[in-house]
């Protein structure tokens, strides 16, 4: 709640969800390449875009996961800086999408869309 | 006595930025534990909150280090694709490792979900890291967000825990060398 001691809260809030949505960025960009085909080819940014040599679609998956951490902490911080907003709900909801990544980067739960042999 | 380019990386990979990690954590979590109004003076959180600071930013910056240490320089070691008829797959882990179905777990369960979860501790740690550089000794202040602090560490030393367990174990099983 507001505190009249210390600094407003916002860009800390920021920083919780902005983890919260890189986290599922990144859980659903795991599920993505497993579909196979143009998205898996996409994400080979060794290959497409020279960023690292034979690290294959792993290379995309973690660069469009920093990018979309950076840019939603980016926007969020503008968006509360100075403010004091409700901390309690703002990490609950990182919370849940952080669960969310580890559960979508879990291999038995993303293998499942991974086309059959 | 001599170690090849490649168990240089893998060394400072796994077991030197691993090592500086765990002792960061070690320090930020009690650190972190402690910094409240009841079990600390003034004077006492003046004192502990650089070593806070320092814990929590070198977690951060350590865990960054070994993704990237660990994607860009010693993972397409691990995933080199074996040039055909090649008999002796010492040197191309991955391929090692499926071409038994007794080891092709290490791959494709252990593998598959280090070099994805492992990518989960940076990012929870700089939010720590931040918090704690923003806030600073006012961090006593805010019991919430001190709370939501050890939540997000405690998760982040557990996508490290869960990256450096696989990476030791497959390492034994099939190392880059």
């Amino acid at each position: 709640m507001q505190s009249l001691e210390t600094k407003p809260n916002g860009p800390v809030a920021a920083a919780f969800l902005a983890t919260g949505i890189g986290s599922l960025a990144l859980g659903i960009l795991v599920c993505l390449n497993e579909l196979g085909g143009d998205i898996s080819k996409f994400l080979a940014f060794d290959k497409n875009f020279g960023l690292g040599s034979g690290v294959g679609p792993l290379s995309g998956k973690v660069i469009l996961t920093v990018l979309v951490y950076v840019v939603s902490w980016a926007i969020l911080f503008f968006a509360w800086r100075g403010k004091e907003v409700n901390f309690g709900r703002v990490f609950s909801v990182a919370l849940i999408l952080v669960a969310l990544g580890f559960l979508l980067t879990f291999p038995p739960v993303f293998l499942i869309l991974a086309p059959k042999a | 006595m001599s170690l090849t380019d490649r168990e240089f990386w893998a060394l400072v990979h796994g077991m030197g930025l691993g090592a500086l990690f765990l002792l960061a954590f070690g320090g930020g979590i009690a650190g972190l534990w402690s910094l409240r109004g009841s079990l600390v003076t003034e004077a006492g959180v003046a004192e502990r909150t650089p070593r806070l600071l320092v814990g929590t930013t070198v977690m951060a910056a350590v865990a960054w280090l070994t993704v990237i240490v660990g994607t860009w320089i010693v993972y397409p070691w691990y995933r080199a694709g074996a040039p055909k008829g090649t008999t002796d797959l010492s040197r191309f882990p991955k391929a090692l490792l499926v071409s038994n179905p007794d080891t092709a777990g290490w791959h494709e369960f252990g593998m598959e979900w280090k070099e994805h979860v492992a990518f989960l501790a940076p990012l929870l740690a700089t939010a720590v890291a931040f918090t704690v550089i923003y806030y600073g000794a006012q961090l006593v202040k805010r019991g919430e967000i001190r709370q939501a602090l050890l939540v997000f560490f405690t998760l982040a030393f557990a996508a490290a825990a869960v990256a450096g367990l696989f990476g030791a174990l497959i390492t034994k099983a099939a190392p880059v060398a």
